[in-house]
C-alpha cells in the first residue's frame, strides 16, 4: 500500500486523534480552536501537494484520481472555513467543544473517503460514518428542545434512506454479481433495460439524495438546519454536500450516460425539489429554515446537470459544488456572526445590517444574488453552465422550469436583502464586532464570488478535467 | 444639377439661419436663466442674423430655376438611409424669408410688451425654439425632418400657449392646442408611413416628381393624402379639428401674433403648399380638402360675429383666413394660396401686435371696454389696426386685396359655382366683422360703469411703447407695399413648376370678379358702419339681434360641447373605463393573483413540513415506489 496517496486521510485521521486525546483532557475552547484552525489550514496544504497523485488501494475498492482529490481539497476547504466560524460556540456547551472538533473532522474524514471509494460496502461505510457524526453534531445544541427534535428527525430519514440505499445495492449486486463500481461501469450500461438494474441503480442513489436533501429525502433539511447548532448547520450546507455531489456524479456516470428512464426519474424528482424548495421558502420567517429551503431548492439544481448525463453537465456540476460552498458558506458565516450568542436568527433580525456591518451586508447580499443567479457572480455563471449543459440535451421544458423557479427565488432572496439593507431596526443596536481576520475572510469570499464570476475560464478548465474522469 | 459644396455660401446661409436660433435657445437655457438682457440680446442677435441670411438667400436666388438640394447622411438603418439637410426652392426661400422676418419683429415687439415678465428669459428661449423649429421645418428636404421639426413646433407653441402656467386656463389651452393638433399628427405620421412603404423614401421632391403616380396604386395615394392633409387639419385648424385655436390666446399677445402669422398654423398651409404636385395626384382628395376648407371658412367666420373679445376675433378671422388658403391650394390655386399665406402673415401679425398694445396699455380683452377707456387716443395701434383690419377685408389697396382677388380667380375657375359663392359670402362676412370691431373702439359709447384701475395699468406699462410702435409701423407699411409685388412674386413662384396648367394672378379672365368682391367688401363696412359707427346707434349687430343664433355662433357652433361630451361619454365614459377595468382586474388582478397564489401555495408547502415524520416517510417510500413502478412498466 502506497502512504503517500492516502496522505489527505491519514492527516485527517492524525487531527481526529488529537481531539480524542483533547477530550479526555480539561477543556478549553481558546487551545481547541487555535488548534483546530492550525489543524485545518496545514490540512489545505496536504491536500493541494496530494493533487496529483493517483493509484487504487484496498483491493481495488478505494481509488485515488484527480477527481477524488480536488473533492477533498473541497472538503478540506469547507471544514476549515467552518472552523473559521468557531471562534465563539455560544451554540455548544463548552465542555463538549473538543467533541465538537472531532465529530467534525471525522466526518470530513469520511467524506473524504466517500469520493474516494469505488466499492458498494466502502461507499455505504463512508456514509453511514459522516452520517452518523453528523447525527451527534446536530444534537450537540446547547438547547435541547431544538436539537433533539432536529437530531431524531434526522436521524430517522437518514437510517430510512441508508435502508433503502442498501435494498438498492443488493438488487443492483443480484443482479450483476459485482461490488466495483469499475466492473459495474462496463457492466451496467448493457444490462440498463432490465428494470431490477434500473431501479436498484436508483435507490442506491437515495442515500446521497439524502445528504443533498433531495425530495423526497428533503424532509429533514429545514428542521436541522433550524435546530443544529449554527456553525453545523453551516457545515452541512456546504462542505457536506459536497460530498454528496460528488458521489451523485460517480454513480450516475455508471449508467454510461444513456439511460433515459434515469433521467426522467431525476428529471421529476429535480422539478420537485426546487419548486418545492422554492415555494416553501418564501413564507419562512427563520433566516436558517428559509436558508434550508433554498438549498433543496438548489439541490435541483444539481440533479439537473447531473441528469443531463453529458460532460458538460457533469462539469457545471462541478462548477457549481464549488460555488455552491462559497455561496452558502457567506450566507450562514452573516448568520453566526450576527447571531452572536448561538441563537436562531430571523429574517427581521438583519434589519440596520448594512449599518451594523458593511462588509457582512455585502457579503449577505452578494452571496444572495449568486444563489438566485444574479451576474457577475459566481452563481450565474454556475447556472449558466448547468443549463446550458441540459438545453444541449435537449431538456428544453426543464430548463425552462427551472428558470420559473429561478424567478421564484428571486423573491425571497430579495426579501433578505431588503431587510439587510432597507429595513430599519426598530430600536437602534450597536455595530457588531467583527474581527479583522473575519472581515478579511469575507472581503476573500466577496471577491472570490465576483472574480470567479467574471472570468470562471480557469475554474472550468480544472472541472473539466475532473469531469473527464468520470467517462474514462 | 451637381451637388453643392457644404460651404458653398447659399448652403451655409441657410444652415446657418437654422442653427443661430437653437444655439440662442441653448445658450439661453443652459447659462442665462434670469438674466434677461443677455437673454433677449441673445435671441434677437440670432434671429436677426437668421434675417439678414434669409433675405440674403431670397435676393441672391430670385429667379431660381431649379431647387437647391443639399443633404449629409444622418443615420442608417438596415437599408434606410436618413438624410438631413437643405431644400431651398422659391416656396421655401419666401416662407423662410416671412417666418425669419415676423419672429424678427415679434421678438422686437415683445421687448416691451414682455418687459418686467418674471419668464422674460424663460420666454426668449421658448421663441428661439420656436423660431429654430419652424426655420428648420421650413427648409427640410424630407418629410420625416419635416415631420420631426412639425412636432417640435407643436412643442414650442404648446409651452408659449401655456407660458403663463400658473394660471389654469393658459395650462389647460396648451395642453389643448398640443392634444387636438397631435391627432391630427397621428393620421400625418400614418400617411408618411403609407408613403414610406411606396416609395421606399420620404424626399420632397420625389414625392412631388411624377414617379409617384407609377408607385402607389390611386386608391392607396389618395388615402395617403386624405391622411397627411390629417396633420394640416391639425396644425392649421381647419374643421374638425378647430376649437383649439380660440383657447391659444391665453398666451402672451405676441406668441399668438408669431403662432397665427408665420409659425404654427402657417405651418400647416405651408406643408401643403409644400407637397402641393403630390396632393394634385388625387383630385377626390382635393375636392374633400375644398369642402373643408370651406366649412372652416365659413364656420369661423360666423364665430367672429359675435365676440366681444379681440383677440378672439382675431383668432377666428385666423381660422377663416386658413381656410380661405385651403380653398385656395385645393382649388389648383398654388399661387393665390401661398401669396394670401404670405399677405396674411403680414397683416395678422400686424393685428395681434396692434391689440397687444390695446391689451397691454389698458388691462383688458373686451372691444367695447377697450373704446369706451379711450382706444383710439393710441394714435398708432389705431391706425395701423385699421390698416390691417382693411387688408383682411380684402379692400383695395391693401395686399390683402391682391390675394384675396387671386383666391377668386382660382375659385372661379372651377366648374361648380357654390365654391365662389361661399367664397363671396366669407369676404362680406370677414370685412363686417373687422369693421364691427374697428367702429366699437372708433367710436365708443358712454359707458356708466366707472374705469377701475385703469390709470394704474396705464403708469404701468408706459416704459415698453416704442418698441411696440416701431414692429407696427413696418408691418403697416409692408401691408401697404406687398400687393404691388404681386406679378413678381407669382413668376418666382411659378419658377420651378413645371406644370404649366396652375393658375397664377388670372384674374383677368374674369374682369367682374374684383367689382363684386370690392362690392361686398364695402357692403360689409357698410353694414358694420350702419350698426355701429353711426352716432346714436345701438352697437347691436343684427347677428346679435337673433339670440339663438347669438348664442349658437357663441358657443362655437358647440364643437367644443360636442368633443367635451364625445370624450366624456365615448372615450372616458366607455373605452377608457373598460380598459381601466381591465388593466385593474385582469392585468394587476392577475399579476397580483399569480404572486399571492405562488406564496399561498409556498405556505401550503411549507406547512407540510410541519407534519408528523411518519407521513414524511411515508411520503418518502411511495415516491420511490412509483418512480419504481415506472420503470417496469
Amino acid at each position: 500500500m502506497n502512504a503517500m496517496i492516502f496522505a489527505p486521510e491519514l492527516y485527517a485521521l492524525c487531527m481526529s486523534a488529537v481531539f480524542f486525546g483533547f477530550t479526555l483532557t480539561r477543556p478549553n475552547s481558546r487551545r481547541d480552536f487555535l488548534m483546530a484552525l492550525t489543524f485545518a489550514a496545514v490540512g489545505i496544504g496536504v491536500c493541494l501537494t496530494a493533487i496529483p497523485a493517483s493509484g487504487d488501494l484496498f483491493r481495488g475498492a478505494y481509488r485515488v484520481d484527480l477527481f477524488s482529490q480536488v473533492f477533498k481539497t473541497l472538503l478540506f476547504m469547507g471544514l476549515f472555513l467552518v472552523i473559521c466560524l468557531c471562534s465563539e460556540l455560544k451554540g455548544i456547551e463548552e465542555r463538549l467543544h473538543s467533541e465538537f472538533y472531532l465529530l467534525l473532522t471525522i466526518c470530513t474524514l469520511s467524506m473524504m473517503m466517500l469520493v474516494s471509494s469505488v466499492h458498494l460496502l466502502t461507499l455505504y461505510l463512508a456514509l453511514e460514518l459522516s452520517s452518523y457524526s453528523l447525527y451527534i453534531l446536530v444534537f450537540l445544541r446547547k438547547r435541547e428542545d431544538y436539537g433533539v427534535d432536529a437530531g431524531v428527525k434526522y436521524f430517522l430519514i437518514g437510517a430510512t434512506a441508508s435502508a433503502v440505499m442498501l435494498f438498492g445495492f443488493a438488487l443492483i449486486y443480484g443482479a450483476v454479481q459485482t461490488a466495483y463500481l469499475g466492473e459495474l461501469l462496463r457492466i451496467l450500461p448493457t444490462v440498463l433495460d432490465q428494470p431490477l438494474v434500473i431501479f436498484g441503480l436508483l435507490l442506491t442513489l437515495s442515500g446521497f439524495l439524502f445528504k443533498l436533501a433531495v425530495f423526497p429525502f428533503h424532509f429533514w433539511a429545514p428542521d436541522v438546519y433550524e435546530g443544529a447548532p449554527n456553525q453545523v448547520t453551516a457545515y452541512i450546507a456546504s462542505a457536506s454536500k459536497v460530498g454528496a455531489i460528488a458521489v451523485l456524479l460517480r454513480l450516475v456516470s455508471l449508467t454510461g450516460g444513456n439511460s433515459e428512464y434515469l433521467a426522467h426519474a431525476l428529471a421529476i424528482l429535480a422539478i420537485i425539489t426546487m419548486t418545492v424548495g422554492n415555494l416553501s421558502a418564501m413564507v419562512q420567517k427563520d433566516l436558517k429554515r428559509l436558508l434550508a429551503y433554498s438549498s433543496v431548492a438548489q439541490a435541483g439544481y444539481i440533479l439537473l446537470g447531473i441528469l443531463s448525463m453529458n460532460p458538460a453537465g457533469y462539469t457545471s456540476v462541478v462548477f457549481y459544488a464549488a460555488a455552491l460552498l462559497l455561496m452558502k458558506f457567506t450566507c450562514f458565516m452573516v448568520v453566526v456572526k450576527v447571531a452572536d450568542d448561538g441563537r436562531n436568527l430571523s429574517v427581521d433580525g438583519l434589519a440596520g445590517l448594512h449599518k451594523r456591518s458593511p462588509i457582512l451586508a455585502m457579503a449577505l447580499m452578494l452571496s444572495l444574488f449568486g444563489l438566485a443567479g444574479i451576474p457577475p457572480t459566481i452563481g450565474f455563471t454556475g447556472k449558466l453552465l448547468i443549463f446550458t449543459a441540459a438545453i444541449e440535451k435537449g431538456y428544453f421544458v426543464l430548463v425552462l422550469i427551472a428558470m420559473i423557479n429561478v424567478v421564484i427565488s428571486l423573491y425571497y432572496y430579495l426579501l433578505v436583502i431588503k431587510a439587510a439593507y432597507l429595513t430599519e431596526p426598530k430600536e437602534a443596536l450597536p455595530d457588531l464586532a467583527i474581527s479583522p481576520p473575519v472581515k478579511a475572510l469575507a472581503g476573500g469570499l466577496v471577491a472570490a464570488m465576483v472574480v470567479v464570476g467574471i472570468f470562471p475560464t480557469y475554474v472550468i478548465a480544472v472541472a473539466r478535467a475532473v469531469a473527464r474522469l468520470l467517462l474514462a | 444639377m451637381t451637388p453643392p459644396h457644404p460651404f458653398d455660401i447659399t448652403i451655409f446661409a441657410a444652415m446657418a439661419t437654422a442653427v443661430l436660433p437653437f444655439i440662442a435657445f441653448g445658450l439661453i437655457i443652459i447659462f442665462f436663466r434670469g438674466r434677461d438682457r443677455i437673454a433677449a440680446g441673445i435671441s434677437i442677435g440670432a434671429i436677426s442674423t437668421a434675417l439678414v441670411c434669409a433675405l440674403f438667400l431670397l435676393v441672391k436666388h430670385w429667379g431660381l430655376t431649379e431647387p437647391i438640394l443639399y443633404t449629409v447622411r444622418w443615420a442608417d438603418s438596415g437599408q434606410w438611409t436618413i438624410p438631413i439637410g437643405v431644400l431651398l426652392d422659391p416656396v421655401s426661400l419666401l416662407m423662410l424669408t416671412v417666418v425669419c422676418a415676423i419672429s424678427f419683429l415679434v421678438q422686437i415687439y415683445s421687448l416691451g410688451y414682455m418687459a418686467g415678465d418674471p419668464g422674460f428669459s424663460r420666454y426668449y428661449a421658448y421663441m428661439s425654439l420656436f423660431a429654430w423649429a419652424m426655420i428648420t421645418l421650413t427648409i427640410s428636404p424630407t418629410m420625416l425632418q419635416l415631420y420631426i421639426f412639425w412636432e417640435l413646433v407643436g412643442l414650442a407653441s404648446y409651452l408659449l400657449i401655456g407660458f403663463w402656467y400658473e394660471k389654469f386656463s393658459a395650462s389647460e389651452a396648451g395642453k389643448k392646442a398640443f392634444v387636438m393638433t397631435r391627432v391630427g399628427d397621428v393620421a400625418f405620421l400614418l400617411g408618411l408611413l403609407l408613403v414610406l412603404l411606396h416609395m421606399g423614401n420620404l424626399n420632397i421632391l420625389e414625392m412631388n416628381g411624377p414617379a409617384v403616380a407609377g408607385q402607389m396604386p390611386p386608391a392607396t395615394l389618395t388615402l395617403a393624402a386624405i391622411l397627411i392633409f390629417g396633420g394640416v387639419v391639425g396644425k392649421s385648424a381647419q374643421f374638425p379639428l378647430m376649437t383649439w385655436l380660440p383657447d391659444a390666446m391665453e398666451g402672451p399677445t405676441p406668441v399668438s401674433a408669431l403662432l397665427h402669422s408665420a409659425t404654427m398654423v402657417a405651418a400647416g398651409v405651408y406643408l401643403f403648399a409644400r407637397l402641393f404636385p403630390f396632393f394634385e395626384l388625387s383630385p377626390s382628395a382635393m375636392t374633400l380638402f375644398l369642402a373643408i376648407g370651406t366649412i372652416t371658412m365659413l364656420m369661423a367666420s360666423t364665430m367672429a360675429l359675435v365676440a366681444r373679445d379681440i383677440k378672439q376675433v382675431w383668432a377666428y378671422s385666423t381660422i377663416s383666413q386658413l381656410g380661405f388658403m385651403v380653398m385656395a391650394l385645393a382649388a389648383g390655386g398654388y399661387f393665390a394660396g401661398v401669396f394670401h399665406l404670405t399677405t396674411h402673415a403680414g397683416f395678422k401679425a400686424l393685428l395681434f401686435l396692434c391689440s397687444g398694445v390695446f391689451i397691454h396699455h389698458f388691462g383688458t380683452n373686451d372691444m367695447f371696454e377697450l373704446g369706451q377707456s379711450g382706444g383710439r387716443s393710441l394714435k398708432i395701434p389705431m391706425i395701423c389696426m385699421t390698416i390691417a383690419a382693411a387688408a383682411l377685408s380684402g379692400l383695395p389697396p391693401f395686399s390683402g386685396f391682391f390675394s384675396k382677388e387671386a383666391i377668386m380667380g382660382a375659385l372661379a375657375e372651377l366648374d361648380n359655382p357654390v365654391w365662389l359663392w361661399a367664397a363671396f359670402l366669407g369676404a362680406f362676412l370677414t370685412s363686417y366683422y373687422s369693421f364691427r370691431l374697428i367702429f366699437i373702439m372708433l367710436f365708443p359709447r358712454k359707458s356708466d360703469e366707472p374705469d377701475h384701475g385703469i390709470h394704474d395699468d396705464h403708469e404701468h406699462h408706459e416704459g415698453g411703447y416704442w418698441p411696440m410702435a416701431w414692429p407696427l409701423i413696418i408691418l403697416a407699411a409692408v401691408t401697404l407695399v406687398l400687393g404691388f409685388g404681386q406679378k413678381g412674386l407669382d413668376h418666382f413662384l411659378m419658377g420651378t413648376m413645371t406644370d404649366a396648367g396652375h393658375h397664377g394672378a388670372e384674374g383677368g379672365h374674369h374682369g367682374w370678379l374684383p367689382f363684386v368682391a370690392v362690392g361686398l367688401c364695402g357692403i360689409g363696412v357698410v353694414v358694420a358702419y350702419l350698426e355701429f359707427g353711426l352716432p346714436g346707434s345701438a352697437q347691436i349687430g343684427f347677428v346679435e339681434r337673433m339670440d339663438r343664433v347669438k348664442q349658437f355662433f357663441a358657443e362655437r357652433w358647440y364643437i367644443d360641447r360636442f368633443y367635451r361630451w364625445f370624450l366624456d361619454r365615448i372615450i372616458y365614459g366607455g373605452f377608457s373605463r373598460l380598459f381601466t377595468a381591465n388593466d385593474r382586474k385582469v392585468i394587476d388582478g392577475g399579476v397580483d393573483g399569480l404572486g399571492r397564489s405562488t406564496v399561498e401555495a409556498g405556505r401550503r408547502l411549507s406547512d407540510l413540513h410541519l407534519g408528523m415524520i411518519q407521513y414524511k416517510l411515508m411520503v418518502l417510500f411511495v415516491t420511490m415506489i412509483f418512480l419504481g413502478l415506472y420503470f417496469f412498466f
